[in-house]
């Protein structure tokens, strides 16, 4: 097996009973090396979490979807042996209390490592005889990590886990999970929209909009692919006829992205390998004009979103 | 690190214990069926709250089984004891019988659908646990454990009831109402439990629409299920004049106590009092034909019914997420 996940032309609508269909995934296609830390990143309603739901195997689709080698649709039930995920910060039910969480996982996973949960929970103020009811947000959601990264699984999805917590759990969520948690052998797949956090974090991104797959990179990739510069306003037009994709003004500067081809000239909506006798100068003219740096993945998700 | 650990079975445990903590499948349902004792404690606290108000009634009424008797002096005769002792045995496992049917139907109407009001769906499927495994575990609870449990309480109940009783006639603070007589005691047993199966077998059509109604319905479950079947019933009798709706669940409701061969004899009798009347439970036990209850095809088509309303609801929980 060499892909954790292969998505092929992912198609979802709702509403189709009502006559009112609206698409949530539209010929959706990517696919996940193992060993990556990769982010599906989007805006709210942009199929974030219907992606991530279709590879959970919790809706339908229609398409080609192989999660681990299995279709999420007919073998869900052996998927979740090797998949871990959590959907939502708040979804351990209240009445649960610490030490009957433990049993139950221990209860239902053979590769769930309880030693391991408990080890987690000692470094924390969490009691076992607490009911989740009684725990903060943050203890919630260090209940919930312990569970799952104590659980040896190959995927781990994890679909907005820091939403509404405070900066010291978020860091400390992260944390647990690079060093606790990530090794060659496994692969996290998390979405967010609070990329400038996390994109330290990722090995790879997927941004996604109205269901679209905009872009699919490496984040090494990024670099070789986009160029940021930062221009003072009288080159701006010199800088505009390079075609940046992306432009705004920022403290009386101007800041273009530009998307690079492979051919080391700018992308000529669909020319770009055969540029016109008036095509635009070489990249390498760019750092004469300003400033230039790699894009920030915020960035880029910033001038791909409203680039669409 | 990250190394897998099968949980080894704990050292002392040996036979059936021991083969069942080894064994993945059994060790998963033994966890689902304790995550419903966990989650629904009122399974288990209001059977045991019933059991305590019935043994301080014990040791603290006086002359509490006086059933309208026209002359109270006839059911001390000592011939009518064993009638008056099984009546005493059956009139105190009704309050246990009353309980658990409320927690019954109230259990099915919320078991699938509490997970999804409070999200917790999403952690549950996070679960190595199969649907079917899961609406197994719900069935397993609501239609042996509860039933079981509620049998063998009541059945602990009407022994300490009665010792109690027995110790305070001794000491001269009740009367002797209630005398011990052991054959007498295991065919009420007996006929209660057969009650208890029989009308698992014979309700489970209404409890597989309730697990259903859990599973499917995104609100409203309770009304669902007792609105729309009484606003079709009265709808079809003003449409059409017809009343099939209200026919069916009369009879299930009670179509199978006929098949039994009991007649009215027992309920209809205590109403009249009169004692030559008075058939006793044991007389019941004498009398039953167990055979053609579980011979009638409309039990076997109800369980078949139910059985199809469980399928269909891990077929709903497959593809159910919070909605």
């Amino acid at each position: 097996m060499t892909k954790v996940i292969e998505a092929r032309g992912l198609r979802k609508s709702y509403g189709r009973s009502t006559g009112h269909s609206t698409p949530a995934l539209e010929d959706v296609s990517f696919s996940v090396a193992p060993g990556r830390i990769v982010g599906l990143i989007g805006p709210n309603g942009a199929g974030k979490t219907t992606a991530l739901k279709a590879i959970l195997g919790l809706t339908s689709f229609e398409g080609e979807l192989r999660v681990l080698d299995l279709d999420p649709r007919s073998r869900r039930d052996e998927l979740m042996r090797d998949v871990s995920f959590i959907a939502d910060v708040a979804v351990l039910p209240g009445w649960l209390r610490v030490g009957q969480a433990l049993e139950l996982v221990a209860g239902v996973h053979t590769r769930f490592n309880r030693a391991r949960a408990e080890q987690f929970l000692r470094r924390t103020d969490i009691r076992m005889r607490s009911r989740v009811r009684e725990l903060s947000k943050g203890m919630v959601t260090q209940l919930h990590l312990a569970l799952i990264l104590s659980i040896d699984a190959r995927l781990l999805v994890l679909d907005e886990p820091t939403l509404g917590l405070d900066l010291l759990y978020r860091r400390q969520f992260y944390d647990a999970l690079l060093s606790d948690f990530f090794n060659e052998e496994r692969t996290i797949l998390v979405t967010t929209h609070q990329v400038e956090e996390v994109e330290n974090l990722f090995t790879d991104v997927i941004f996604i909009n109205h269901g679209r797959v905009v872009l699919d990179s490496s984040v090494e990739g990024l670099a070789e692919r986009y160029v940021q510069l930062t221009v003072a306003p009288d080159k701006a037009a010199q800088a505009r006829a390079l075609q940046p994709f992306y432009e705004r003004e920022v403290f009386g500067r101007v800041v273009m992205i530009f998307d690079r081809p492979a051919n080391g000239r700018p992308a000529d909506r669909g020319a770009a390998d055969q540029p016109t006798p008036d095509a635009p100068p070489a990249f390498a003219d760019l750092a004469a004009l300003g400033e230039i740096r790699t894009p920030s993945i915020a960035d880029l998700f910033v001038a791909k979103m409203e680039a669409a | 690190m990250n190394s897998p650990a099968v949980a080894a079975p704990r050292a002392g445990t040996t036979g059936w214990r021991a083969w069942a903590t080894n064994n993945p499948k059994i060790r998963m349902f033994q966890t689902l069926v304790r995550r419903e004792i966990w989650e629904h404690r009122s399974l288990w606290m209001a059977p045991l709250a019933v059991t305590a108000l019935l043994l301080i009634c014990a040791l603290l009424t006086h002359g509490a089984l006086k059933i309208d008797a026209t002359d109270s002096s006839e059911w001390l005769d000592p011939q009518n004891k064993t009638i008056v002792f099984a009546l005493a045995q059956w009139a105190l496992t009704i309050p246990h019988y009353l309980v658990m049917i409320l927690l019954l139907n109230f259990y099915l109407l919320d078991c699938l659908y509490a997970e999804r009001k409070d999200r917790s769906i999403l952690f549950w499927k996070s679960l190595p646990v199969t649907d079917g495994a899961t609406v197994a575990s719900k069935i397993f609870v609501s239609c042996v454990v509860l039933p079981l449990g509620t049998f063998a309480l009541a059945l602990v109940t009407d022994v300490l009831f009665t010792a109690i009783w027995n110790l305070r006639a001794a000491i001269g603070h009740a009367p002797e109402l209630i005398v011990w007589d052991t054959v007498a005691f295991l065919k009420t047993q007996a006929v209660m439990f057969l009650g208890l199966v029989i009308s698992v077998l014979w309700y489970a059509p209404f409890f597989g629409i309730f697990l259903l109604a859990s599973a499917g319905l995104r609100r409203n479950v309770l009304m669902w299920v007792t609105v729309v079947p009484l606003l079709a019933a009265i709808g079809e009798r003003i449409a059409f004049g017809t009343h099939w709706i209200s026919s069916l669940i009369d009879y299930r409701w009670d179509g199978i106590w006929g098949s039994l061969h009991v007649e009215t004899a027992l309920l209809g009798s205590i109403r009249n009092v009169g004692l030559a009347e008075v058939v006793s439970i044991p007389a019941v036990y004498d009398r039953v034909h167990v055979g053609a209850a579980f011979t009638d095809i409309d039990l076997w088509l109800g369980i078949a019914f139910a059985a199809a309303c469980a399928y269909a609801a891990a077929r709903i929980r497959r593809y159910r997420d919070e909605t």
